[in-house]
């Protein structure tokens, strides 16, 4: 099965934060934030397309977000760079120490589960 | 349309309008640290019916007033706030280790009447004070408020900057109206043909966001972690040296730009401060450098509406902009107590504004979570639905008013647009010290 | 936005002539700068077997049918709110130089670009610098989009 690690980097949108506004716990929030963008060489390399799931995992823990392919022309092609928006979901893969890092080393791989929920990443609070 | 937390009607809810109603107000936004205030808003029946020059995000902000609003509760069970507030000032009385946290979004006076119930609290726990900054931004932040890295207002900026850097922050999507009021596409005094001929925008970042995108010419793409060899390059062509980078021509052209430069504005984003954290003297260093040949100021991209007034408060303390113990009635700055390490230790959180199980690392988050948490903010969060007590309070800028802190130290003053019956965070504070 | 070449795609591509065009690409450049319209290939609209290009014809035009006579449109659902725009438009600057000119949001009513509810939207077209025959190629707006959400047909 494919897999590959990324250095994951945390990003602001526009729409995400505004989604986020109206709702945390909303659909249109959760499609724009369990969200990874990647370089297309990655997905060809995952063999996924946009929409696709993806299991991230971190030293922290992990999560099932869709995948995306970055609009990045070739000559801006960041292989191994992967990007997502600061969220609940972003928050599951931080290491403690994760602040005061530049980026979270994940893997990737394809999976047919379904993309985490935010009521599943409130119940992991409790455990 | 029933609201789904409370009794009253989704549209008869917390907002209750009386003179003024149809009308259009003016307003100041705090859905960022910008603070615009030429915001022109009426509202019809609880609802915002029309609203002049809010960005995507602050338009977003206010009609987040209307939503998703809490009410008081006790281990999920509504009860009448005052019964809330009690509960509250009962769980942090007795807490040994209570942790005090957010603040960010609260007027400059609720902050103070944080800090009077962390003090009073001190008296017998070990209280710890801190904000989202201390991991970020408020580590700039102190060189700023130390005096280390020099800075300016953001109205200086638009007068008299002509090369503006945006150094790992991307403004359009976090503060959106940031180019369009002071940094790049606004005329000022000394740049009367502003963007078209007088102005240059340069931008450092691993991606091609939205700003970099207008930034087309001078953008300069990282690898992460990069900033350091990346200000080192800069270094060495300042100094006629060759910059040991890929695209030697570019850094040489901007090297001509810095050196041209007759009044220059550095905005560091998240993206430098991870990228450099203990390095951050070699940023000074940079400063230091580019101040010999001209001038270059440095205004730090916060996010909420008033970090820098929580900053400012916990600055003029302890010196330093975040991660403070009060004990027996002295504060002090401690890596000890910043929120990562105190969520550890603690035994009750008071959480102001802030959605801490959202926005900090999942382990740090669980162990908040073990804790009784208290959650004083208006809107629905992760927090609050996990919180032992929830505090409903009234909305900064929309239905409290006060006084923020923008980015660049400029204070805003506001008065409330919309009527509420909800109490204030300072009102809250007050309360639970005076229950205490 | 749709180009010639994807316009003329769509096309019967036999040169008829019947709109008064010699090719079908001069007529698909005719369609882009809505000199000429979807209706005026007659064999397109009576011939069944072009149902199928007609359809898609008409959804790629559909974006310029709400174009200005600038040319200008506006995708809110793309619009940041940022202003750019707004303070860059050198009309909006020339009609309020203590508001617009200097970043701040527009008081009277002679601009072209403001920002409401959220996103930017246009009136006063008239006075854009692009309008009518002597108009000028000013892209003020376009080129300070953060999000390609105010574009040109």
């Amino acid at each position: 099965m494919a897999e590959i690690e990324v250095a994951l980097v945390a990003v602001r949108d526009i729409f995400q934060d505004e989604a986020g506004r109206k709702s945390l716990f909303s659909e249109e929030y959760r499609i724009l934030s369990a969200l990874i963008t990647l370089d297309k060489q990655d997905m060809a390399g995952l063999a996924v397309k946009d929409g696709d799931k993806l299991l991230v995992k971190s030293e922290a823990g992990s999560i099932v977000v869709a995948a995306r392919a970055s609009k990045d022309d070739a000559k801006e092609a960041h292989p191994g760079l992967a990007f997502m928006c600061i969220s609940p979901w972003y928050s599951q893969l931080v290491p403690d120490d994760g602040c005061e890092r530049i980026s979270v080393e994940a893997t990737l791989a394809p999976t047919t589960a379904s993309v985490t929920a935010i009521a599943e990443i409130q119940a992991r609070m409790k455990s | 349309m029933q609201c789904l937390h409370c009794d009253l009607s989704e549209q008869g809810h917390r907002v209750r309008l009386g003179e003024g109603e149809g009308e259009k107000q003016m307003a100041i936004c705090t859905g960022c640290s910008l603070l615009c205030e030429d915001i022109v808003a009426s509202f019809e029946n609880g609802s915002l019916k029309h609203a002049k020059n809010l960005c995507r995000r602050g338009h977003g902000h206010f009609q987040a007033a209307l939503t998703e609003r809490t009410r008081p509760l006790i281990d999920g069970e509504q009860v009448a706030v005052d019964k809330a507030i009690e509960r509250a000032a009962e769980i942090l009385k007795s807490a040994k280790r209570p942790l005090l946290y957010g603040w960010s979004h609260c007027t400059q006076q609720a902050q103070f009447a944080g800090m009077a119930l962390a003090e009073k609290l001190g008296t017998t726990a070990e209280v710890t004070l801190d904000g989202a900054s201390s991991f970020c931004e408020g580590i700039l932040m102190e060189r700023i408020l130390a005096g280390k890295i020099s800075t300016c207002t953001l109205d200086d900026v638009r007068n008299y900057a002509d090369t503006s850097i945006f150094w790992g922050s991307d403004p359009s999507s976090s503060h959106p109206r940031h180019l369009s009021r002071f940094s790049y596409y606004p005329r000022g005094e000394k740049r009367q043909r502003s963007y078209e001929e007088e102005r240059t925008c340069i931008a450092v970042d691993v991606r091609r966001s939205p700003t970099a995108q207008l930034c087309s010419n001078y953008y300069f793409r990282l690898q992460s972690g990069g900033d350091a060899q990346f200000m080192e390059a800069v270094l060495a062509v300042l100094d006629g040296k060759i910059p040991k980078v890929a695209d030697k021509k570019k850094m040489i052209e901007l090297a001509t730009i810095l050196k041209k430069t007759e009044w220059g504005a550095i905005f560091p984003g998240p993206g430098l401060i991870y990228s450099l954290q203990d390095k951050m003297d070699l940023f000074e260093q940079l400063l230091a450098r580019l101040n010999e040949i001209t001038s270059f100021k440095v205004v730090p991209m916060l996010a909420d509406c008033n970090a820098r007034g929580f900053n400012e408060l916990l600055f003029e303390k302890t010196g330093h902009a975040g991660s403070v113990s009060i004990q027996g009635g002295s504060a002090a700055y401690s890596a000890e107590h910043s929120v990562l390490a105190a969520a550890k230790k603690c035994d009750a959180v008071l959480a102001v504004g802030s959605d801490p199980l959202a926005d900090l690392p999942i382990g740090t988050a669980r162990a908040l979570a073990r804790q009784p948490i208290i959650a004083i903010d208006p809107r629905r969060s992760l927090t609050t639905d996990a919180a032992k007590v929830v505090i409903p309070s009234a909305l900064t800028g929309l239905e409290a008013g006060g006084t923020a802190v923008r980015m660049d130290g400029v204070k805003i003053n506001f008065e409330p647009i919309m009527k509420s019956e909800l109490l204030t965070d300072e009102q809250i504070l007050v309360r639970i010290m005076e229950a205490i | 936005m749709v180009s010639a070449m994807e316009i003329y795609m769509l096309l019967p591509k036999t040169n008829c002539k019947k709109c008064g065009l010699p090719t079908c690409m001069a007529f698909a450049v005719g369609l882009l700068g809505r000199q000429k319209k979807v209706d005026e290939c007659t064999p397109l609209i009576e011939e069944k077997k072009y149902e199928a290009k007609l359809k898609k014809l008409r959804e790629v035009m559909a974006p310029l049918e709400n174009a200005s006579e600038t040319g200008l449109i506006i995708h809110p659902e793309k619009c940041f709110g940022c202003g750019n725009c707004v303070v860059a438009c050198p009309v909006n600057v020339a009609a309020e130089p203590t508001r617009t000119a200097v970043g701040l949001g527009p008081e009277g009513d002679k601009v072209i670009l403001r920002v409401e509810d959220g996103v930017v939207v246009a009136n006063n077209l008239k006075e854009c610098r692009r309008f009518g025959p002597g108009g000028t190629q000013c892209n003020a707006c376009t080129a300070t989009c953060p999000s390609k959400a105010i574009e040109f047909v």
